[in-house]
Protein backbone atom coordinates (compact mmCIF):
# COMPACT_ATOMS: atom_id res chain seq x y z
CA UNK A 1 0.00 0.00 0.00
CA UNK A 2 2.97 2.28 0.59
CA UNK A 3 3.64 2.29 -3.13
CA UNK A 4 0.03 3.26 -3.85
CA UNK A 5 0.24 6.15 -1.41
CA UNK A 6 3.57 7.26 -2.82
CA UNK A 7 2.17 7.17 -6.34
CA UNK A 8 -0.88 9.23 -5.34
CA UNK A 9 1.35 11.86 -3.76
CA UNK A 10 3.55 11.79 -6.83
CA UNK A 11 0.56 12.26 -9.14
CA UNK A 12 -0.57 15.26 -7.07
CA UNK A 13 2.91 16.78 -7.16
CA UNK A 14 3.11 16.36 -10.91
CA UNK A 15 -0.42 17.72 -11.33
CA UNK A 16 0.54 20.81 -9.31
CA UNK A 17 3.53 21.39 -11.57
CA UNK A 18 1.92 20.82 -14.91
CA UNK A 19 -1.40 22.52 -14.16
CA UNK A 20 -1.55 25.84 -15.94
CA UNK A 21 -1.76 28.88 -13.67
CA UNK A 22 -4.97 29.69 -15.52
CA UNK A 23 -6.43 26.62 -13.76
CA UNK A 24 -6.12 28.37 -10.44
CA UNK A 25 -7.42 31.66 -11.77
CA UNK A 26 -10.34 29.85 -13.40
CA UNK A 27 -11.19 28.20 -10.06
CA UNK A 28 -10.96 31.55 -8.29
CA UNK A 29 -13.17 33.11 -10.95
CA UNK A 30 -15.75 30.34 -10.43
CA UNK A 31 -16.00 31.13 -6.72
CA UNK A 32 -17.06 34.70 -7.44
CA UNK A 33 -20.80 35.20 -7.66
CA UNK A 34 -21.05 36.43 -11.23
CA UNK A 35 -17.84 36.07 -13.22
CA UNK A 36 -17.94 38.16 -16.36
CA UNK A 37 -18.31 35.87 -19.37
CA UNK A 38 -15.52 37.59 -21.30
CA UNK A 39 -13.11 37.26 -18.38
CA UNK A 40 -13.75 33.54 -18.07
CA UNK A 41 -13.22 33.09 -21.78
CA UNK A 42 -9.95 35.03 -21.64
CA UNK A 43 -8.70 32.81 -18.79
CA UNK A 44 -9.21 29.58 -20.74
CA UNK A 45 -6.26 29.22 -23.10
CA UNK A 46 -6.98 25.54 -23.64
CA UNK A 47 -9.91 23.14 -23.72
CA UNK A 48 -10.68 22.59 -20.01
CA UNK A 49 -12.22 19.17 -20.76
CA UNK A 50 -8.73 17.83 -21.47
CA UNK A 51 -6.96 16.08 -18.60
CA UNK A 52 -3.91 17.57 -16.90
CA UNK A 53 -0.68 16.00 -18.17
CA UNK A 54 0.30 13.04 -16.01
CA UNK A 55 -3.12 12.47 -14.42
CA UNK A 56 -4.77 10.10 -16.90
CA UNK A 57 -3.02 6.81 -16.34
CA UNK A 58 -3.75 3.64 -18.32
CA UNK A 59 -3.96 0.20 -16.66
CA UNK A 60 -2.26 -2.96 -17.82
CA UNK A 61 -4.67 -5.29 -19.66
CA UNK A 62 -6.38 -7.98 -17.60
CA UNK A 63 -4.62 -11.32 -17.35
CA UNK A 64 -3.04 -13.66 -14.82
CA UNK A 65 0.29 -11.77 -14.99
CA UNK A 66 -1.22 -8.28 -14.61
CA UNK A 67 -0.33 -8.15 -10.90
CA UNK A 68 3.27 -9.19 -11.70
CA UNK A 69 3.51 -6.46 -14.35
CA UNK A 70 2.02 -3.90 -11.93
CA UNK A 71 4.60 -4.78 -9.29
CA UNK A 72 7.53 -4.96 -11.70
CA UNK A 73 6.92 -1.81 -13.73
CA UNK A 74 4.76 0.79 -12.03
CA UNK A 75 7.04 1.84 -9.17
CA UNK A 76 9.19 3.74 -11.68
CA UNK A 77 7.00 4.52 -14.71
CA UNK A 78 3.46 4.49 -16.01
CA UNK A 79 1.85 1.82 -18.22
CA UNK A 80 2.15 4.17 -21.23
CA UNK A 81 5.81 3.50 -21.91
CA UNK A 82 5.21 -0.28 -21.90
CA UNK A 83 1.95 -0.03 -23.84
CA UNK A 84 3.54 1.80 -26.79
CA UNK A 85 6.25 -0.84 -27.38
CA UNK A 86 5.77 -3.46 -30.12
CA UNK A 87 8.55 -5.92 -29.38
CA UNK A 88 9.34 -9.48 -30.33
CA UNK A 89 9.80 -12.14 -27.65
CA UNK A 90 13.56 -11.74 -27.96
CA UNK A 91 13.34 -7.95 -27.52
CA UNK A 92 10.96 -8.22 -24.55
CA UNK A 93 13.35 -10.75 -23.00
CA UNK A 94 16.21 -8.26 -23.33
CA UNK A 95 14.04 -5.52 -21.78
CA UNK A 96 13.15 -7.75 -18.81
CA UNK A 97 16.82 -8.57 -18.23
CA UNK A 98 17.76 -4.88 -18.36
CA UNK A 99 14.91 -3.82 -16.09
CA UNK A 100 15.57 -6.60 -13.57
CA UNK A 101 19.15 -5.36 -13.39
CA UNK A 102 17.88 -1.83 -12.80
CA UNK A 103 15.67 -3.00 -9.92
CA UNK A 104 12.34 -4.11 -11.43
CA UNK A 105 10.70 -6.18 -8.71
CA UNK A 106 9.30 -9.50 -9.98
CA UNK A 107 9.79 -13.10 -8.76
CA UNK A 108 12.27 -15.05 -10.89
CA UNK A 109 9.83 -17.95 -11.12
CA UNK A 110 7.23 -15.71 -12.78
CA UNK A 111 9.55 -14.23 -15.41
CA UNK A 112 8.31 -16.53 -18.21
CA UNK A 113 4.70 -15.72 -17.37
CA UNK A 114 5.46 -11.98 -17.44
CA UNK A 115 7.35 -12.36 -20.72
CA UNK A 116 4.40 -14.18 -22.32
CA UNK A 117 2.02 -11.48 -21.07
CA UNK A 118 4.14 -8.68 -22.56
CA UNK A 119 4.52 -10.48 -25.91
CA UNK A 120 0.79 -11.24 -26.06
CA UNK A 121 -0.31 -7.67 -25.31
CA UNK A 122 2.56 -5.59 -26.70
CA UNK A 123 4.01 -7.76 -29.46
CA UNK A 124 4.69 -6.72 -33.07
CA UNK A 125 1.09 -7.36 -34.16
CA UNK A 126 -0.70 -5.50 -31.35
CA UNK A 127 -3.10 -2.71 -32.33
CA UNK A 128 -1.59 0.79 -32.78
CA UNK A 129 -1.01 2.78 -29.59
CA UNK A 130 -2.34 6.31 -29.19
CA UNK A 131 -1.01 8.93 -26.77
CA UNK A 132 -3.30 10.69 -24.27
CA UNK A 133 -4.26 14.19 -25.43
CA UNK A 134 -3.79 16.57 -22.50
CA UNK A 135 -3.82 20.26 -21.63
CA UNK A 136 -0.70 22.36 -22.15
CA UNK A 137 1.69 22.28 -19.21
CA UNK A 138 2.06 25.04 -16.65
CA UNK A 139 4.56 27.74 -17.36
CA UNK B 1 7.26 13.79 -0.35
CA UNK B 2 6.48 16.71 1.97
CA UNK B 3 8.19 18.83 -0.67
CA UNK B 4 4.87 19.34 -2.47
CA UNK B 5 4.31 22.89 -1.12
CA UNK B 6 7.82 23.83 -2.31
CA UNK B 7 7.00 22.50 -5.76
CA UNK B 8 3.79 24.50 -5.89
CA UNK B 9 5.76 27.52 -4.76
CA UNK B 10 8.04 27.19 -7.77
CA UNK B 11 5.04 27.47 -10.08
CA UNK B 12 3.50 30.43 -8.29
CA UNK B 13 6.83 32.24 -8.10
CA UNK B 14 7.36 31.67 -11.80
CA UNK B 15 3.92 33.13 -12.38
CA UNK B 16 4.68 36.24 -10.32
CA UNK B 17 8.00 36.75 -12.06
CA UNK B 18 6.38 36.13 -15.41
CA UNK B 19 3.83 38.86 -14.74
CA UNK B 20 6.65 41.23 -13.78
CA UNK B 21 8.57 40.31 -16.92
CA UNK B 22 5.49 40.67 -19.10
CA UNK B 23 5.52 44.38 -18.28
CA UNK B 24 9.11 44.62 -19.49
CA UNK B 25 8.33 42.52 -22.56
CA UNK B 26 5.71 45.05 -23.66
CA UNK B 27 8.49 47.64 -23.89
CA UNK B 28 10.90 45.47 -25.85
CA UNK B 29 10.10 44.90 -29.53
CA UNK B 30 10.05 41.21 -30.38
CA UNK B 31 9.82 40.14 -26.76
CA UNK B 32 6.05 40.18 -26.42
CA UNK B 33 5.81 36.44 -26.02
CA UNK B 34 2.25 36.32 -24.80
CA UNK B 35 1.21 37.52 -28.25
CA UNK B 36 3.09 34.58 -29.76
CA UNK B 37 1.34 32.18 -27.41
CA UNK B 38 -2.06 33.64 -28.15
CA UNK B 39 -1.58 33.24 -31.90
CA UNK B 40 -1.98 29.47 -31.53
CA UNK B 41 -5.71 28.65 -31.58
CA UNK B 42 -7.14 27.15 -28.39
CA UNK B 43 -8.16 23.95 -30.19
CA UNK B 44 -4.49 23.30 -31.02
CA UNK B 45 -3.19 24.11 -27.54
CA UNK B 46 -2.72 20.61 -26.22
CA UNK B 47 0.00 18.04 -25.56
CA UNK B 48 0.39 14.36 -26.38
CA UNK B 49 1.27 12.33 -23.30
CA UNK B 50 3.65 9.48 -24.11
CA UNK B 51 4.40 8.65 -20.50
CA UNK B 52 2.21 9.62 -17.54
CA UNK B 53 5.20 9.35 -15.15
CA UNK B 54 8.09 9.98 -15.54
CA UNK B 55 6.59 12.62 -17.84
CA UNK B 56 7.21 12.44 -21.56
CA UNK B 57 4.98 14.60 -23.75
CA UNK B 58 5.31 15.87 -27.30
CA UNK B 59 3.75 18.87 -29.03
CA UNK B 60 1.28 18.24 -31.85
CA UNK B 61 2.77 19.53 -35.11
CA UNK B 62 -0.12 21.94 -35.69
CA UNK B 63 0.87 23.79 -32.50
CA UNK B 64 4.47 24.25 -33.69
CA UNK B 65 3.60 27.14 -35.97
CA UNK B 66 5.39 30.02 -34.23
CA UNK B 67 9.05 31.05 -34.32
CA UNK B 68 9.26 30.70 -30.54
CA UNK B 69 7.51 27.69 -29.06
CA UNK B 70 5.53 28.76 -25.97
CA UNK B 71 6.84 27.24 -22.74
CA UNK B 72 3.53 25.57 -21.93
CA UNK B 73 3.50 23.83 -25.31
CA UNK B 74 7.16 22.82 -25.30
CA UNK B 75 7.83 19.07 -25.25
CA UNK B 76 8.72 17.49 -21.90
CA UNK B 77 11.18 14.63 -21.50
CA UNK B 78 12.00 13.23 -18.05
CA UNK B 79 14.04 10.09 -17.55
CA UNK B 80 12.49 9.52 -14.14
CA UNK B 81 10.51 11.42 -11.56
CA UNK B 82 12.80 14.33 -10.72
CA UNK B 83 13.21 15.99 -7.36
CA UNK B 84 12.48 19.52 -8.53
CA UNK B 85 15.11 21.59 -6.73
CA UNK B 86 13.18 24.86 -6.46
CA UNK B 87 15.09 28.14 -6.16
CA UNK B 88 15.55 28.25 -2.38
CA UNK B 89 18.80 26.63 -1.39
CA UNK B 90 19.70 25.77 -5.02
CA UNK B 91 23.28 26.29 -6.09
CA UNK B 92 25.55 25.41 -8.99
CA UNK B 93 29.00 24.03 -8.26
CA UNK B 94 31.87 24.34 -10.74
CA UNK B 95 34.79 22.09 -9.82
CA UNK B 96 37.21 19.45 -11.13
CA UNK B 97 40.24 20.64 -13.14
CA UNK B 98 39.92 24.29 -12.03
CA UNK B 99 42.06 26.58 -9.88
CA UNK B 100 39.15 28.10 -7.91
CA UNK B 101 36.00 25.97 -7.52
CA UNK B 102 32.79 28.03 -7.57
CA UNK B 103 29.48 27.70 -5.80
CA UNK B 104 26.82 30.00 -7.25
CA UNK B 105 23.30 30.64 -5.99
CA UNK B 106 20.47 31.57 -8.37
CA UNK B 107 21.09 35.23 -7.43
CA UNK B 108 24.85 34.91 -8.08
CA UNK B 109 24.09 33.53 -11.53
CA UNK B 110 21.81 36.45 -12.35
CA UNK B 111 24.55 38.97 -11.43
CA UNK B 112 26.97 37.59 -14.03
CA UNK B 113 27.06 38.91 -17.63
CA UNK B 114 23.98 37.60 -19.44
CA UNK B 115 23.64 36.21 -22.91
CA UNK B 116 20.76 34.93 -25.03
CA UNK B 117 20.65 32.28 -27.73
CA UNK B 118 17.57 31.39 -29.76
CA UNK B 119 17.83 27.78 -30.84
CA UNK B 120 16.12 24.47 -31.35
CA UNK B 121 15.96 21.87 -28.62
CA UNK B 122 15.23 18.43 -30.04
CA UNK B 123 15.20 15.12 -28.20
CA UNK B 124 17.74 12.74 -29.77
CA UNK B 125 14.90 10.22 -30.15
CA UNK B 126 12.41 12.52 -31.89
CA UNK B 127 10.92 10.50 -34.76
CA UNK B 128 11.87 7.10 -33.31
CA UNK B 129 8.31 5.87 -33.96
CA UNK B 130 8.82 6.48 -37.68
CA UNK B 131 11.65 3.96 -38.04
CA UNK B 132 11.01 0.52 -39.48
CA UNK B 133 11.76 -2.02 -38.09
CA UNK B 134 10.42 -0.91 -34.70
CA UNK B 135 12.93 0.54 -32.25
CA UNK B 136 12.27 0.20 -28.47
CA UNK B 137 12.05 3.41 -26.46
CA UNK B 138 9.75 6.41 -26.13
CA UNK B 139 7.74 6.43 -29.36
CA UNK B 140 8.21 10.08 -30.27
CA UNK B 141 6.76 11.00 -33.65
CA UNK B 142 7.25 14.63 -34.68
CA UNK B 143 6.88 16.92 -31.68
CA UNK B 144 9.83 16.29 -29.34
CA UNK B 145 11.24 19.53 -30.69
CA UNK B 146 10.77 23.24 -30.10
CA UNK B 147 12.48 26.57 -30.65
CA UNK B 148 13.07 28.91 -27.70
CA UNK B 149 15.00 31.93 -26.56
CA UNK B 150 17.35 30.74 -23.81
CA UNK B 151 18.99 33.29 -21.52
CA UNK B 152 21.68 32.79 -18.93
CA UNK B 153 25.42 32.78 -18.47
CA UNK B 154 28.11 31.54 -20.87
CA UNK B 155 29.75 28.40 -19.49
CA UNK B 156 33.01 29.82 -20.87
CA UNK B 157 32.69 32.75 -18.45
CA UNK B 158 32.14 30.38 -15.52
CA UNK B 159 35.16 28.27 -16.46
CA UNK B 160 37.34 31.36 -16.92
CA UNK B 161 36.22 32.66 -13.52
CA UNK B 162 37.05 29.26 -12.00
CA UNK B 163 40.42 29.12 -13.77
CA UNK B 164 40.17 25.99 -15.89
CA UNK B 165 43.43 24.03 -15.97
CA UNK B 166 45.01 22.97 -19.29
CA UNK B 167 44.10 19.34 -18.52
CA UNK B 168 40.40 20.16 -19.00
CA UNK B 169 39.06 18.41 -22.11
CA UNK B 170 35.51 17.46 -21.09
CA UNK B 171 32.81 19.04 -18.96
CA UNK B 172 30.93 16.51 -16.82
CA UNK B 173 27.37 17.65 -16.13
CA UNK B 174 25.17 16.62 -13.21
CA UNK B 175 21.48 17.33 -12.60
CA UNK B 176 19.59 16.82 -9.36
CA UNK B 177 17.35 14.06 -10.75
CA UNK B 178 18.12 10.77 -9.07
CA UNK B 179 17.35 7.42 -10.71
CA UNK B 180 15.15 4.84 -8.98
CA UNK B 181 16.55 1.65 -7.42
CA UNK B 182 19.60 0.49 -9.45
CA UNK B 183 18.94 2.48 -12.64
CA UNK B 184 22.19 4.13 -13.76
CA UNK B 185 22.40 7.90 -13.16
CA UNK B 186 21.97 10.29 -16.07
CA UNK B 187 25.54 11.54 -16.02
CA UNK B 188 26.82 13.12 -19.18
CA UNK B 189 29.77 15.09 -20.52
CA UNK B 190 30.39 17.44 -23.43
CA UNK B 191 33.71 18.15 -25.20
CA UNK B 192 35.26 21.35 -23.88
CA UNK B 193 35.60 22.87 -27.39
CA UNK B 194 31.82 22.88 -27.85
CA UNK B 195 31.27 24.14 -24.30
CA UNK B 196 33.72 27.04 -24.76
CA UNK B 197 32.25 27.92 -28.16
CA UNK B 198 28.62 28.50 -27.29
CA UNK B 199 27.13 26.54 -24.35
CA UNK B 200 25.21 28.46 -21.71
CA UNK B 201 23.70 27.78 -18.31
CA UNK B 202 20.15 29.01 -18.91
CA UNK B 203 17.81 30.15 -16.16
CA UNK B 204 15.30 31.80 -18.49
CA UNK B 205 13.23 30.36 -21.32
CA UNK B 206 11.38 32.74 -23.63
CA UNK B 207 11.75 35.58 -21.13
CA UNK B 208 10.29 33.62 -18.21
CA UNK B 209 12.15 31.89 -15.38
CA UNK B 210 13.06 28.42 -16.68
CA UNK B 211 10.07 26.22 -15.71
CA UNK B 212 10.79 23.30 -13.39
CA UNK B 213 9.40 20.90 -16.02
CA UNK B 214 12.14 22.09 -18.37
CA UNK B 215 14.99 21.88 -15.88
CA UNK B 216 14.60 25.00 -13.72
CA UNK B 217 16.25 26.67 -11.87
CA UNK B 218 18.91 26.14 -14.55
CA UNK B 219 19.83 23.80 -17.38
CA UNK B 220 22.61 23.47 -19.89
CA UNK B 221 21.95 24.76 -23.41
CA UNK B 222 24.16 23.30 -26.15
CA UNK B 223 23.09 24.99 -29.41
CA UNK B 224 22.74 22.65 -32.37
CA UNK B 225 23.26 19.50 -30.32
CA UNK B 226 20.64 16.94 -29.33
CA UNK B 227 18.76 17.28 -26.04
CA UNK B 228 20.73 14.59 -24.17
CA UNK B 229 23.52 17.16 -23.72
CA UNK B 230 21.16 19.78 -22.26
CA UNK B 231 21.29 18.58 -18.63
CA UNK B 232 18.25 19.73 -16.64
CA UNK B 233 18.07 20.73 -12.94
CA UNK B 234 21.78 21.47 -13.24
CA UNK B 235 23.65 21.36 -9.93
CA UNK B 236 27.28 20.65 -10.82
CA UNK B 237 29.71 21.17 -13.70
CA UNK B 238 33.01 19.38 -13.30
CA UNK B 239 35.99 19.81 -15.62
CA UNK B 240 37.86 16.58 -16.40
CA UNK B 241 40.51 15.24 -18.72
CA UNK B 242 38.36 12.29 -19.83
CA UNK B 243 34.76 11.90 -21.00
CA UNK B 244 32.22 10.74 -18.44
CA UNK B 245 31.62 6.99 -18.18
CA UNK B 246 28.40 5.08 -17.61
CA UNK B 247 25.29 3.78 -19.38
CA UNK B 248 24.17 7.15 -20.72
CA UNK B 249 27.57 7.80 -22.32
CA UNK B 250 28.78 4.34 -23.33
CA UNK B 251 25.54 2.56 -24.32
CA UNK B 252 22.76 5.10 -24.80
CA UNK B 253 22.83 8.19 -27.01
CA UNK B 254 25.20 6.63 -29.51
CA UNK B 255 24.86 6.54 -33.29
CA UNK B 256 26.57 4.19 -35.77
CA UNK B 257 29.74 5.64 -37.28
CA UNK B 258 28.50 4.08 -40.52
CA UNK B 259 24.77 3.28 -40.49
CA UNK B 260 24.12 -0.30 -41.58
CA UNK B 261 21.16 -2.34 -42.74
CA UNK B 262 17.82 -1.73 -40.97
CA UNK B 263 17.30 -4.05 -37.99
CA UNK B 264 20.94 -5.10 -37.69
CA UNK B 265 22.62 -4.45 -34.29
CA UNK B 266 25.77 -2.29 -34.21
CA UNK B 267 28.64 -3.12 -31.79
CA UNK B 268 29.45 -0.27 -29.32
CA UNK B 269 32.96 0.14 -30.79
CA UNK B 270 31.36 1.09 -34.11
CA UNK B 271 29.29 3.89 -32.62
CA UNK B 272 29.92 7.54 -31.73
CA UNK B 273 28.01 9.90 -29.41
CA UNK B 274 24.96 11.64 -30.85
CA UNK B 275 25.97 15.30 -31.16
CA UNK B 276 24.81 17.69 -33.93
CA UNK B 277 21.22 17.57 -35.12
CA UNK B 278 20.66 16.46 -38.71
CA UNK B 279 19.05 18.79 -41.24
CA UNK B 280 15.28 18.35 -41.06
CA UNK B 281 11.99 19.95 -42.03
CA UNK B 282 8.37 19.30 -41.14
CA UNK B 283 4.96 20.36 -42.41
CA UNK B 284 2.86 21.92 -39.65
CA UNK B 285 -0.12 23.15 -41.64
CA UNK B 286 -1.62 21.93 -44.91
CA UNK B 287 -5.23 21.79 -46.09
CA UNK B 288 -6.85 18.34 -46.27
CA UNK B 289 -8.61 19.38 -49.51
CA UNK B 290 -7.84 21.79 -52.34
CA UNK B 291 -9.24 22.67 -55.79
CA UNK B 292 -7.53 22.62 -59.17
CA UNK B 293 -6.29 26.11 -59.95
CA UNK B 294 -6.79 27.45 -56.41
CA UNK B 295 -3.50 27.82 -54.51
CA UNK B 296 -3.17 25.84 -51.27
CA UNK B 297 -0.89 27.13 -48.50
CA UNK B 298 1.53 24.81 -46.70
CA UNK B 299 3.62 25.91 -43.72
CA UNK B 300 6.27 24.35 -41.55
CA UNK B 301 9.69 24.66 -39.94
CA UNK B 302 13.21 23.55 -40.84
CA UNK B 303 16.45 23.40 -38.85
CA UNK B 304 19.90 21.88 -38.69
CA UNK B 305 22.72 21.45 -36.18
CA UNK B 306 24.89 23.09 -38.84
CA UNK B 307 23.83 26.72 -39.26
CA UNK B 308 21.88 27.94 -41.10
CA UNK B 309 18.97 26.49 -43.07
CA UNK B 310 19.79 27.56 -46.62
CA UNK B 311 16.87 26.16 -48.58
CA UNK B 312 13.49 24.49 -48.13
CA UNK B 313 11.85 22.86 -51.13
CA UNK B 314 8.59 21.12 -51.91
CA UNK B 315 7.93 18.36 -54.45
CA UNK B 316 4.54 17.29 -55.80
CA UNK B 317 5.96 14.61 -58.10
CA UNK B 318 7.52 12.15 -55.64
CA UNK B 319 10.85 13.96 -55.49
CA UNK B 320 11.43 14.21 -59.26
CA UNK B 321 11.45 18.02 -59.18
CA UNK B 322 11.52 20.59 -56.38
CA UNK B 323 10.17 24.10 -55.99
CA UNK B 324 11.58 26.56 -53.45
CA UNK B 325 9.50 27.47 -50.38
CA UNK B 326 9.52 31.01 -48.96
CA UNK B 327 11.64 31.40 -45.83
CA UNK B 328 10.43 33.59 -42.97
CA UNK B 329 12.81 36.53 -42.33
CA UNK B 330 13.25 35.59 -38.64
CA UNK B 331 16.26 33.42 -38.07
CA UNK B 332 19.17 32.70 -35.74
CA UNK B 333 22.04 30.28 -36.39
CA UNK B 334 20.67 27.23 -34.54
CA UNK B 335 17.03 28.24 -34.52
CA UNK B 336 14.43 26.83 -36.81
CA UNK B 337 13.27 28.70 -39.86
CA UNK B 338 9.58 28.91 -40.60
CA UNK B 339 8.70 28.34 -44.25
CA UNK B 340 5.59 28.60 -46.39
CA UNK B 341 4.72 27.31 -49.83
CA UNK B 342 1.86 28.21 -52.13
CA UNK B 343 0.96 25.14 -54.15
CA UNK B 344 -1.17 25.26 -57.29
CA UNK B 345 -2.86 21.89 -57.82
CA UNK B 346 -2.94 20.97 -61.52
CA UNK B 347 -5.02 17.78 -61.49
CA UNK B 348 -7.80 16.24 -59.44
CA UNK B 349 -7.07 13.29 -57.15
CA UNK B 350 -4.88 12.65 -54.13
CA UNK B 351 -1.48 14.37 -54.08
CA UNK B 352 1.43 13.84 -51.74
CA UNK B 353 3.66 16.86 -51.18
CA UNK B 354 7.13 16.19 -49.79
CA UNK B 355 9.32 18.80 -48.10
CA UNK B 356 13.10 18.75 -47.72
CA UNK B 357 15.65 21.18 -46.27
CA UNK B 358 19.29 21.93 -47.12
CA UNK B 359 21.63 23.42 -44.49
CA UNK B 360 24.51 25.90 -44.65
CA UNK B 361 27.04 23.12 -45.22
CA UNK B 362 25.05 21.76 -48.15
CA UNK B 363 23.65 18.70 -46.34
CA UNK B 364 20.33 17.73 -47.91
CA UNK B 365 17.56 16.05 -45.93
CA UNK B 366 17.33 12.44 -47.18
CA UNK B 367 14.16 10.66 -48.30
CA UNK B 368 14.75 7.88 -45.77
CA UNK B 369 16.44 8.47 -42.41
CA UNK B 370 19.27 6.03 -41.71
CA UNK B 371 17.88 3.32 -39.42
CA UNK B 372 19.92 2.94 -36.24
CA UNK B 373 19.46 0.59 -33.26
CA UNK B 374 18.31 3.30 -30.81
CA UNK B 375 16.20 5.25 -33.29
CA UNK B 376 18.01 8.58 -33.01
CA UNK B 377 17.98 11.69 -35.22
CA UNK B 378 15.15 10.73 -37.58
CA UNK B 379 15.10 13.17 -40.50
CA UNK B 380 13.37 11.47 -43.42
CA UNK B 381 11.19 13.56 -45.74
CA UNK B 382 7.91 14.67 -44.22
CA UNK B 383 4.83 14.93 -46.40
CA UNK B 384 1.27 16.23 -46.56
CA UNK B 385 -1.50 14.38 -48.35
CA UNK B 386 -4.05 16.62 -50.07
CA UNK B 387 -7.27 15.58 -51.84
CA UNK B 388 -7.70 17.78 -54.90
CA UNK B 389 -11.19 18.38 -56.30
CA UNK B 390 -11.71 19.23 -59.95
Amino acid sequence: MRRGTALSVLALTVAALVASPTDASARRAKKKKAPARSRTAAAASFDPRLPILGTKLAEFPAGPAKAVADQACLACHSVDIVGQQRLTEKQWGAELTKMAGWGADFPADRREELLGYLVKNFGPDAAPWEPVVTRPTGR
Amino acid sequence: MKKTPESVDVVSMDRRRFLALAGVAALVPGAALSAVTDSIPIARRRMLQLNGYAIDAETPLDALTTYLTPNDLFFVRHHWNPQYPGHKGWSLTVDGEVERPLRLTAQDLRRLPRTTVTCVLQCAGNGRALYNPFVPGVQWKYGAVGNARWTGVRVRDLLEQAGMKPAGRHLHTFGSDRPPVRTPPFHRSVEIEKIMADAIVADEMNGEPLPALHGGPARLVVPGWAGDHWTKWLERLSVASEAQKGFYMETAYRYPKVPGAPGVPVPPAETRPVTELFVKSNVTEAPARARVGAPALLRGFAFSGTPDVGRVEVSDDDGQSWQPADLDPQHDPWAWRLWSFRWSPKAAGRSTLYVRATDGAGAVQPREAAWNPSGYLYNGWHSASIEVDA
